[in-house]
């Protein structure tokens, strides 16, 4: 606070002067609490408050009393400021299983975790059936115009159907590109599910990274299976099925389908060979508890439309980064994830916004909100506009604060601005003042909670100060925050969230497009390049927020600020772009980079790992 | 319209006016004059996004005590053209001021006064015709490059906040506009095509106004209340964009070459007399305004990138080399420095999209001295 007032009375420059008037116009700051919000939601003892855990309950506690402290009640017809929501917090494999009788000598079981093991959407049952290969799995849907089905000339239905992880390995990039599409795991047990299939067993060909491996299995918040047993086998499985197969080995198979001829056939395996799946996936039940409170209008709403604005940010994050999400590097894995910038920084935004708004008048009712299980894929925020206390349509306006802790440069995001025409002229007056240097993204189809409010219909906002290289990692500590334009960021989001409030109209609603992202989302990207992109930044290529320590992009030299062009022949101009080369890319192939430093192009050779 | 060739047309994605306009550029030759040291972030800091609403804005300019700034916005329901707004720094209020109806451009604050001018179609019957004409255009879904059409209908008026009222200063046919106040706010200097309708054109004099009626503009100055206009240039090509330096003895505008393809930096007497070249820069350099200080002045040219303007320094006598000032991707231009000179509004690209939007950012006056010291003495193309 006080940095603040130092900082405002030493410039001197009359438009940032006047802006200190204007403060002074707008009556005095009250203090901010956000270094202590933060420093207590980040501290180590809340152990990365993770969803369902003992750190989320401590977190809760803390925020539950200053929201006491404030005055904010529990919403009414709500005893209580927590409303809690179940959820999936992890899966196991419960002890899957497969014998193979016919074979010779004598029928085998594989029950070694090394061999076999759930897929984590597999549904829990037994299947016996006789097996049929099926190449790839993959069907690229008519509407492509492709050509490509996995399952062309074979009958499937309740058999076993073995699949290839991934996608043909010699193909043409167009065709890798198009295939890659299509080869998500799940959207392979899809396919095999229409075609009547009983049981989908996937191995990992020996001409492709993590040959013969089985998938670990991937954290996966369903509630329940997707209709159909799914598990990876090992290359011992494989090799023991193919082995009834006179003149048929595994990797012959897989190198005839990886040129990515979309006649090479799938067959099925003698009648005599039958198999029998155990498949048991352990969805271990939790209970997160969002935060809700509200601060009621000063006066009547009468004549308001939609008598509720919300402010909200998730507070919890990855407990030790278990779960799959974590950036830690060598030497951190395993340590408390405390998540300073994601998101106690938000956390204590909006506590701090609270703080200001509860001693102004209000025309409307101010919900407070604070998610859980958002790191998990935005489950609370889904659970409160899946059943909401307050009706959705009451609500003018939801503003979400995800990682607001490292302004660097003045720079602040605004995501989601597309979702009413009334927000630039709010942004716009409200920026007069605050002079921050504003990136502005229409997109409300945001990795954060303002997906749920968005897809609820809800004009809404979402302010973000950039990744970096402790996005994710046990190193997004509190002494990292930027608490002075934290607190500037609040005194904006205030400003809008009033001019919200004061009128009586509400902003309408815009539905936006979503961009359709090529390639099967993160599932399908089975490369680790190492790269951190900066999602806050619209360069032509992709800007680099950093490179993780160690891995393939900073061993080729590429660092924070370079923006890449151009990978392996194919112009990068978007994050979109630079997902979808990555597909075509080889586990251990050098592939051409270009890139951009300070105005100058130049160019490396980058050696993508694999992602496991 | 200026001529399209092939490979020499120039897109200007940005608001581009009273400093004004141009469409059309060579390819100007990239010379061996390399950038000076100083970094873009050595001059500007704070650098902050002003506008947001509308599809472009630009053409900020300061009220005398800083702490507004008037400028043009595509933002008005119903009108797809420019209007004048002012922006109060102290509220973040903005306020319409123009008529809402027709195309306006080049507003500017009258000292000592509460008026502003700006130049406006609105007495054109035909400006409704034309903006519903410009909508259906923009809904069809076409895309065309951004030009300025020089409207032969365009005048200078005088707005009094006060009254809320209008006063009519020019009405000659061809366009009028590009006003600005001299210090004392006695008079204003601004850019005119009346020579092309005030005098039989043979036939390359029509066919030049039909391509690029802008060969006709000249400098023009009058008194505040539109008496005693007079003429202060005289040589064929665009010469526009008009500025009083702080002191007021002298203008500082930009003069295109016949073509239209480069164009320099110049200052004259307030009689026109004096007229001195300051930059040689062998590119398209305009939108010329000096600091308070009057040590030097801002400017924008392309001569770093066919499509990319730049601001650059140069120093009041023109004896030294420009220097560059921004370095960002998109088009940086119409530079205003705030009254005391420590705050740099300008119309940049650089927040992404084809069309601009204002800024402003904290200007290093030391650093500008410092570099225009460091310059290379200007050498003779």
């Amino acid at each position: 606070m006080n940095s603040r007032l130092i900082r405002v009375a030493s410039v001197t420059a009359i438009a940032w002067a006047s802006i200190a008037v204007g403060h002074a116009l707008q009556g005095p700051r009250a203090t901010s609490n956000t270094r202590t919000h933060v420093e207590t939601l980040a501290s180590p003892r809340l152990d990365g408050r993770l969803a369902g855990s003992d750190g989320e309950r401590l977190a809760s506690d803390y925020i539950v009393s200053e929201l006491r402290r404030i005055g904010a009640r529990p919403l009414p017809g709500h005893g209580d400021y927590l409303i809690p929501f179940e959820f999936t917090a992890g899966t196991r494999d419960g002890g899957t299983s497969i014998t193979v009788s016919g074979l010779r000598p004598a029928a085998r079981t594989f029950a070694a975790r090394s061999d076999v093991q759930a897929l984590s959407f597999s549904d829990n049952a037994d299947v016996t059936s006789s097996l049929v290969f099926a190449g790839y799995g993959i069907v690229v849907p008519e509407s492509q115009d492709f050509g490509y089905d996995s399952y062309a000339g074979l009958d499937v239905k309740d058999k076993i159907v073995l699949v290839l992880r991934y996608f043909p390995e010699d193909a043409d990039t167009k065709t890798k590109q198009m295939l890659a599409r299509y080869a998500d795991l799940r959207y392979k047990a899809l396919a095999a599910r229409q075609r009547g299939a009983k049981a989908m067993l996937v191995v990992t060909g020996p001409r492709s990274p993590n040959a013969g491996e089985t998938i670990p299995m991937s954290f996966d918040t369903a509630l329940a299976g997707s209709g159909i047993v799914a598990a990876s086998v090992s290359g011992t499985v494989a090799n023991a099925m193919f082995a009834v197969l006179l003149g048929r080995t595994l990797e012959a198979t897989q190198r005839e389908l990886d040129s990515g001829n979309p006649h090479v056939a799938g067959f099925a395996f003698p009648d005599d060979v039958t198999m029998t799946v155990h498949a048991a996936v352990v969805r271990e039940k939790q209970t997160g508890h969002n935060i809700v409170a509200y601060l009621p209008a000063t006066g009547s709403t009468d004549g308001v439309v939609k008598p509720w604005v919300a402010l909200g940010a998730h507070y919890d994050h990855l407990g030790r980064g278990t779960g799959g999400n974590s950036l830690a590097q060598k030497g951190e894995a395993g340590q408390a994830h405390v998540g300073a910038d994601d998101n106690a920084s938000g956390s204590a935004a909006v506590l701090a916004a609270a703080a200001v708004l509860a001693g102004q008048p209000r025309r409307r009712n101010v919900l407070l909100s604070w998610w859980s299980g958002e790191e998990l894929g935005l489950l609370g925020s889904s659970a409160f506009v899946a059943t909401p206390p307050v009706a959705i349509d009451q609500i003018a306006a939801y503003f979400n604060f995800d990682m607001v802790g490292r302004m660097q440069d003045n720079k602040l995001t605004i995501q989601a601005v597309g979702t009413s025409a009334s927000w630039a002229r709010f942004i716009e007056q409200a920026n007069v003042v605050a002079g921050f240097d504003l990136l502005l993204q229409q997109d409300p189809y945001q990795p954060t909670d303002v997906a749920s409010f968005n897809l609820a219909g809800v004009p809404c906002l979402n302010f973000f100060t950039g990744t970096h290289v402790d996005y994710h990692r046990p190193t997004d500590t509190a002494d990292k925050i930027n608490y002075e334009d934290l607190d500037r960021i609040v005194t904006f989001a205030v400003s809008i969230v009033r001019r919200v409030e004061d009128a009586n109209e509400a902003p309408q609603f815009v539905k936006v497009d979503q961009q359709v992202q090529p390639g099967g989302g993160r599932a399908a990207v089975r490369l680790f390049t190492g790269t951190i992109p900066d999602y806050s930044t619209e360069a032509k290529g992709l800007l680099l927020s950093g490179v993780i320590g160690g891995g393939p992009a900073e061993q080729a030299g590429l660092q924070k600020g370079d923006v890449i062009v151009e990978i392996a022949g194919q112009s990068i101009t978007n994050i979109y772009d630079y997902t979808y080369a990555l597909e075509v890319l080889k586990v251990g192939v050098p592939a051409k980079v270009v890139y951009m430093r300070n105005g100058q192009r130049r160019e490396t050779m980058l050696t993508p790992a694999a992602r496991r | 319209m200026r001529p399209t060739r092939d490979n020499l047309t120039l897109m200007i994605r940005s608001p581009i006016v009273c400093s004004s306009v141009l469409m059309a550029t060579l390819a100007a030759p990239l010379t061996s004059q390399q950038p000076a040291a100083p970094q873009e972030r050595d001059f500007l800091s704070r650098i902050r996004r002003l506008t947001v609403d509308g599809r472009r804005a630009g053409e900020g300019y300061w009220s005398p005590d800083g702490q507004r700034i008037v400028f043009q916005s595509e933002r008005e329901p119903g009108n797809p053209f420019y209007q004048i707004y002012v922006l109060d720094l102290l509220t973040g209020d903005t306020k319409r001021i123009s008529p809402g109806l027709g195309k306006t451009t080049c507003a500017f604050f009258r000292p000592g006064t509460d008026e502003i001018a700006f130049a406006s179609t609105h007495a054109d019957p035909k400006s409704k015709q034309f903006q519903e004409e410009e909508l259906a255009f923009r809904a069809s879904g076409k895309e065309r490059r951004y030009s300025w059409d020089y409207d032969p209908e365009m005048d200078i008026y005088a707005y009094s906040e006060r009254a809320g009222a209008l006063k009519r200063l020019t009405t000659a046919r061809g366009y009028d506009a590009e006003g600005s106040y001299s210090p004392d706010g006695r008079w204003i200097a601004f850019s005119s095509m009346r020579d092309a309708y005030n005098r039989p054109l043979d036939d390359t004099g029509k066919k030049m106004l039909e391509e690029n009626p802008s060969y006709f503009a000249e400098i023009y100055i009058m008194r505040a209340d539109g008496s005693g206009q007079r003429r202060l240039t005289n040589v064929a090509g665009y010469d526009g964009g008009p500025f009083f330096t702080p002191d007021g003895t002298r203008i500082v505008w930009r003069r295109f070459d016949e073509q239209g393809l480069i164009a320099d930096i110049w200052t004259m007497k307030l009689d026109g007399t004096e007229q001195k070249q300051i930059t040689d820069f062998g590119s398209m350099s305009w939108a010329p305004y000096m600091h308070p200080s009057g040590q030097y002045i801002i400017f924008s040219s392309n001569k770093f990138g066919f499509e990319n303007f730049e601001l650059f320094l140069v120093d009041a006598q023109g004896t030294k080399e420009p220097v560059r000032v921004t370095n960002s991707d998109g088009f940086d231009g119409l530079p205003v420095p705030s009254p005391d000179g420590k705050t740099l509004a300008w119309t940049s690209s650089r927040s992404g999209g084809a069309a601009g939007q204002l800024f402003l950012a904290q200007w290093n006056h030391e650093k500008a001295l410092e570099a225009i010291r460091n310059a290379p003495a200007r050498t003779k193309k």
